[in-house]
């Protein structure tokens, strides 16, 4: 079967190509998170959301920009610059093309979620395009607002299996006017002591990552402030100031490692270093936001999947895993509620098939036999 | 009335004792904070454990009766205002605070636990709960999940939403589950961002775990005082635009100053037309720096008066006044409603100038206090009851918050839509959004008897037809287009 290829360019032809069409659909964005999560079940319809870019509106004094949702997160960055001003987010997808859109999808985060959360932290509205069409919007342009249920924050994690991003407003920060990495080479279960040290500190730190051997600590602020900080820091850890040259590298290495992963987990930030550490394979953890990432063989997948599960963490593969390896650690606890929720929002199962393995298995059946 | 059959059921679920049916005891659980709604329900039950929380749902869900919880009833859009012939559920008994993990930052806490108590919990381990509504000591944190409650300093530090973990949560037919978990991610689709702001409508948080902050190094309060309303806005715009981001900036206009500073005395100039106070919190040379170009900026706007809390005391009398500015009011005037609108910040002059317009043509008086980095204001609609003016200030109040959507904002910033505009919605929001979001309602609570007529607009609410749909500005602009 060869699908139908879509590349709606704007909302109207994102709603044509949901209302006037029949049978599955595939929603993809650039594709870097392609060998993430479950693997897409064959579809009908390929639904390509990278025509659906640029800037809707943006008001600098407001700090808010609408985009549409296949805009990818380095141009909007750069244009975002040029007026001092940044999408506090930081995935190492974003520098590979990642879409705005695609990286909601996906719940991705990087190092900077320690001080600003994920993009269901950013989103304030979105428009989206339901299976049968229909065009809804929730959230305003506006950072304070409570007017109604967030459906943004459905569609975050969600991969494509409720609805089509077409339209996104974000929230904006200033870019800082100085930002310092510390860097101290040592283990992960050092590296946990150290970055416990860092947490208790006022020196308020915007990201602290060990990754494969290396604790880096980025402040952010202005010159003398990150400065006389970052100098602190060093002697708090018994680590070193990088040269921007240096950090700069460092944290290339961090976004290749993360890059690489083949598993990304979430627990109690304390307990994962025990957790990561064990496969003995490269690994990044995020040692203040609990999330990490780790390089092993696929045979020992689903082993991490059930350890992280035993301490009531998430697990998700970053790497396709040959069947009969979970891509998933284990169904959520409100399962009823999610396929309630896709049964109300894609009664026919159209959207997306397969990305979350068995969850929303009735609709995989029914994809089987028209 | 409900059968007796209700009440057996219900007094198994939770203790006879535990069930309220006398009508005296019943009236205290009439009203939320927004006491012009009003309904006796038919019980009222006090559970004392999640378990019978979820019992007590069990119970409605199969006998069909529709059911209300209720933290401290402080809300201020009827959220908690109980159905006729429902049940109320109040949390009040379940006020623990379970647990706290300063190592992973982190409380577990009941939902009857009042927002202050978390940080009062946490403070020994210099950590506290950042999000700080302005009835902090009274409300609850259940119902700061149930509105996605802000505060002052949400303008930095974000809103409930940013700062719950993860939830037990008992869904409208009685399962118990769990909502978001212990970091950021989770598995699949973020249930717990759709659950926190769902004004009780998708079901009942039993335990919540919240992130907590580390308390900063310094804190640098100032109070300004400005000739205008316009100039102390122009200082804000200018803060926001060198970069610097604000713990917090809250402005009072003239009736709001006189009001709080007849009730607390705070300190605040009884004749400036417009003061600000603007708070910087972080490490202490940054925070310094930035303070001395937030000073600078307001001397550029024509500052009359610059008062800087000299330490914690005068800190806290200065948000004093700023917190006292609601209930003051009612120093100044025999009656007031408190309207929560939000617009884009910089269009603050130009809906203050159009609030001033129509609180004149309305022959009524309007207090300003609003939480001005963020743009969410908080008129207060003067009026005497007595005089018969009562339906004149609800229109005034109402027309204000369907401005603020005609300027690109929204109908609430922090208090909720819950009874109070629910007939507002469709100004703000299509059919279509509408449908939507009653779909996902649906998917949580498909009997529709969790906290019913609340949210979203009805029929029976709103009369037959929802008001017609306005276009939204930025469509008329041709910015966005609905289909």
């Amino acid at each position: 079967m060869t699908a139908t290829m879509l590349a709606p360019t704007d909302l109207r032809g994102a709603h044509e190509a949901l209302a006037d069409t029949e049978g599955t659909i595939q929603i993809q964005g650039a594709g870097t998170a392609a060998e993430w999560a479950g693997a897409p079940l064959p579809t009908d319809t390929v639904l390509d959301t990278t025509r659906m870019t640029g800037v809707l509106a943006y008001n600098p004094s407001d700090m808010t920009v609408a985009v549409r949702a296949g805009t990818r997160v380095s141009e909007l960055q750069a244009e975002l610059a040029t007026n001092g001003q940044r999408l506090a987010f930081d995935a190492t997808r974003a520098a590979r093309g990642a879409t705005v859109g695609g990286l909601v999808a996906t719940a991705d985060s990087g190092p900077l979620a320690l001080a600003y959360g994920s993009l269901r932290d950013l989103v304030i509205g979105a428009t989206v395009v339901l299976a049968d069409g229909t065009v809804a919007r929730t959230g305003g342009h506006v950072i304070k607002n409570v007017a109604g249920y967030d459906l943004a924050k459905l569609l975050h994690g969600s991969y494509g299996g409720f609805a089509l991003l077409a339209e996104v407003v974000l929230r904006l920060h200033p870019v800082p006017s100085s930002a310092r990495t510390v860097s101290l080479d040592c283990p992960l279960d050092v590296g946990a002591e150290r970055a416990a040290l860092v947490l208790g500190s006022a020196l308020e730190p915007v990201c602290l990552e060990w990754a494969d051997g290396t604790l880096l600590t980025r402040l952010e602020g202005t010159p003398d402030g990150t400065e006389a900080r970052a100098r602190e820091l060093a002697g708090l850890i018994g680590g070193s100031v990088l040269t921007e040259e240096d950090a700069d590298a460092a944290w290339a290495r961090h976004a290749e490692l993360t890059g690489a992963a083949v598993v990304r987990v979430g627990c109690r930030p304390s307990r994962l270093a025990g957790l990561i550490g064990a496969p003995g394979g490269p690994a990044v953890a995020g040692l203040g936001t609990g999330i990490g990432t780790v390089q092993l063989p696929f045979g020992e997948v689903d082993r991490m999947h059930d350890a992280v599960t035993a301490i009531g963490g998430t697990s998700v593969t970053h790497q396709r895993p040959p069947s009969g390896v979970r891509a998933w650690g284990r169904m959520p606890s409100a399962i009823r509620v999610l396929r309630a929720l896709k049964n109300e929002l894609d009664p026919q199962g159209r959207l997306s098939p397969g990305r979350f393995e068995s969850w929303f298995g009735e609709f995989g059946n029914r994809e089987e036999n028209p | 009335m409900l059968n007796a059959a209700v009440r057996d059921a219900l007094a198994s679920a939770v203790g006879a004792r535990n069930v309220l049916s006398d009508p005296v005891q019943l009236r205290s659980y009439e009203c939320d904070g927004l006491t012009g709604f009003r309904q006796v329900p038919a019980f009222v039950v006090l559970p004392l454990d999640t378990e019978s929380v979820a019992a007590a749902v069990r119970v409605c869900h199969e006998h069909g009766v529709p059911f209300v919880a209720r933290g401290a009833g402080t809300g201020l859009s009827g959220g908690a205002m109980p159905v006729a012939d429902g049940v109320v559920i109040s949390l009040q008994r379940l006020r623990r605070v379970l647990e706290v993990d300063a190592v992973d930052r982190r409380a577990v806490v009941q939902p009857g636990v009042t927002n202050l108590d978390i940080t009062k919990a946490a403070a020994p381990q210099g950590l506290y709960y950042a999000p700080d509504p302005s009835s902090q000591q009274v409300c609850t944190i259940g119902g700061n999940v149930a509105e996605n409650s802000g505060g002052a300093h949400c303008l930095k530090y974000g809103f409930t939403t940013n700062h719950v973990l993860s939830m037990t949560a008992v869904l409208p037919d009685g399962e118990v589950v769990t909502l978001g978990g212990d970091t950021g991610d989770q598995l699949g689709p973020d249930l717990r961002g759709v659950f926190i702001g769902s004004e009780g409508t998708l079901g009942i948080v039993c335990e919540i775990t919240v992130r907590l902050l580390r308390v900063p190094e310094t804190v640098r309060t100032l109070l300004a005082d400005f000739p205008s309303v316009r100039a102390a806005g122009e200082v804000v715009s200018d803060i926001v635009a060198a970069g610097i981001v604000p713990a917090a900036v809250e402005m009072m206009d003239n009736l709001a100053i006189q009001a709080a500073e007849k009730a607390v005395g705070a300190g605040y100039t009884l004749d400036t037309p417009a003061a600000l106070v603007v708070e910087l919190d972080g490490p202490a040379a940054e925070c310094g720096s930035q303070f001395e170009q937030v000073k600078a900026i307001c001397d550029r706007h024509g500052c009359t008066r610059l008062h800087i809390a000299g330490d914690a005391g005068e800190r806290a009398k200065i948000w004093m006044g700023r917190k006292a500015a609601f209930a003051a009011v009612g120093r100044i005037s025999p009656d007031y409603i408190v309207q929560d609108g939000v617009v884009p910040r910089t269009r603050l002059a130009e809906v203050l100038g159009r609030i001033e317009e129509m609180g004149q043509a309305a022959g009524l008086r309007v207090a300003n206090v609003f939480h001005a980095g963020d743009g969410n204001l908080h008129p207060l609609v003067l009026f005497d009851e007595d005089a018969g003016e009562l339906e004149r200030a609800e229109e005034l109040s109402k027309g204000i918050a369907e401005l603020c959507v005609e300027l690109g904002g929204s109908l609430s910033g922090e208090h909720g839509i819950g009874t109070d505009k629910a007939c507002s919605m469709p100004r703000m929001f299509g059919v279509d959004d509408l449908a939507t979001m009653d779909r996902v309602r649906s998917a949580f609570d498909p009997g529709k008897l969790c906290n019913p007529g609340k949210l979203l607009p009805t029929p029976r609410l709103c009369g037959e037809r929802p008001g017609r749909y306005r276009p939204h500005p930025l469509e008329e602009a041709g910015v966005i287009e609905r289909l």
